[in-house]
């Protein structure tokens, strides 16, 4: 595979795009390019180079472990040895960001982002001229689930009115939602 | 006449006011106070106006009396409570307006005192109708622990979903999204907050 790689640094820097490009049917060219130029290939041997890699480090973060034996069953019998071991140490190394990173881009609804508040209080309106009523404004920040894969997602705000009565009742829901967790959490 | 002023409006109110004032003392005390009743009854619940023209016609039918004058001597001693509300006026001061417009002392009197007990629902359901804006109508949740995905073998991660049914003005619109576990605490402590503020000032 990559038994020509030059320096430790290399390897460190062709793991982490090789797992970041790991889903991507388009590596950028300049990013192919680059990794030819630094190891001496050939421009298809890069790319070669990124998907076995990509592959290599996905099933590893898939199964999660961070056991050097584990992790030398990935690869093949006769692969080089001192390269095996560099490669393991990388992916102990990296596990636990790649893993989070994997946590946050796995498939999920709209994720909620940010929620701002404000609470109003209205002193008049068309049906009474003098009144004075608090009310809440709840704005949510939501991320879309993203049109391409290449794109950064679009955000989308929420905005919600709410009595003092409709809060009570969230509140009444948002506590139960509470309540039953820690009641998983104490089993 | 015109030198008159009232409480619930501060223009001079129309001639027709006065004749239909007029109109109604022909009514006895009993039957104007139904009539009053019927009046407290739709400010309540403005959305029951079928159910008020049905009192009506049923009303014209017993008494004898035409329901297309019926209702338009009743239009006009509607709009007088439904400016009152509007100003928060005391029952003293309404009485005192319907004296002016020329309605007799015992009927004035007994709509004042409606309008005593009536005050505060009045006030409640005028309060219900104020304008909210994309008013949230329902909440539905659900929590739950990822196994597993495709990324990774063994996940672990605990996920709460909600969904926001909200009343945007033209139709309801749900909104979908997922929280992670410490979003929702910050999310409950900060609503916590809110509800705190509300009290405060309410």
């Amino acid at each position: 595979m990559d038994s020509r790689a030059s320096s430790k640094e290399l390897v460190h820097k062709t793991c982490q795009e090789a797992f970041l490009y790991r889903d991507r049917r388009k590596v950028p060219d300049n990013v192919v390019t680059n990794i030819a130029t630094q190891y001496g290939i050939k421009v298809d041997e890069a790319k070669k180079l990124l998907i076995s890699l990509g592959a290599l480090l996905k099933t590893a973060v898939f199964q999660g472990s961070t056991d050097p034996a584990d992790l030398v069953g990935l690869f093949p019998s006769n692969f080089h040895k001192n390269m095996r071991d560099l490669l393991a140490k990388i992916m102990i190394e990296n596990m636990s960001t790649w893993k989070l990173q994997a946590v946050n881009n796995q498939v999920s609804l709209p994720r909620m982002v940010d929620f701002d508040w404000r609470v109003d209080i209205k002193t008049s309106s068309d049906a009474i001229a003098r009144m004075s009523v608090p009310t809440c404004i709840l704005q949510m920040t939501v991320q879309d689930n993203p049109a391409r894969v290449d794109t950064v997602p679009d955000m989308s705000s929420i905005n919600v009115e709410l009595s003092k009565e409709t809060l009570d009742t969230m509140l009444d829901g948002l506590s139960k939602i509470r309540d039953q967790l820690s009641s998983v959490a104490n089993r | 006449m015109s030198t008159l002023s009232f409480h619930f409006s501060k223009e001079t109110p129309p001639d027709s006011l006065f004749s239909d004032m007029q109109t109604l003392n022909k009514f006895q005390d009993e039957q104007f106070s139904e009539l009053a009743q019927f009046v407290f009854e739709f400010l309540t619940d403005p959305t029951k106006s079928t159910k008020l023209m049905s009192q009506l016609e049923d009303f014209a039918g017993q008494n004898g009396v035409s329901p297309g004058a019926l209702k338009n001597v009743f239009k006009s001693l509607l709009s007088v409570p439904n400016s009152a509300l509007k100003k928060s006026l005391t029952p003293e001061q309404i009485k005192e307006d319907l004296v002016n417009l020329g309605l007799g002392e015992s009927k004035a009197d007994n709509f004042s005192e409606l309008w005593k007990v009536n005050l505060v629902s009045l006030s409640r359901s005028a309060l219900g109708q104020t304008l909210m804006v994309n008013q949230l109508v329902d909440m539905e949740w659900k929590f739950g622990v990822t196994a597993s995905s495709s990324e990774l073998d063994k996940v672990g991660n605990t996920f709460l979903q909600l969904k926001l049914v909200i009343n945007t003005g033209n139709g309801v619109k749900n909104s979908y999204m997922e929280l992670t576990l410490p979003q929702f605490y910050s999310f409950l402590h900060e609503m916590e907050k809110a509800k705190a503020s509300l009290e405060y000032l309410s």
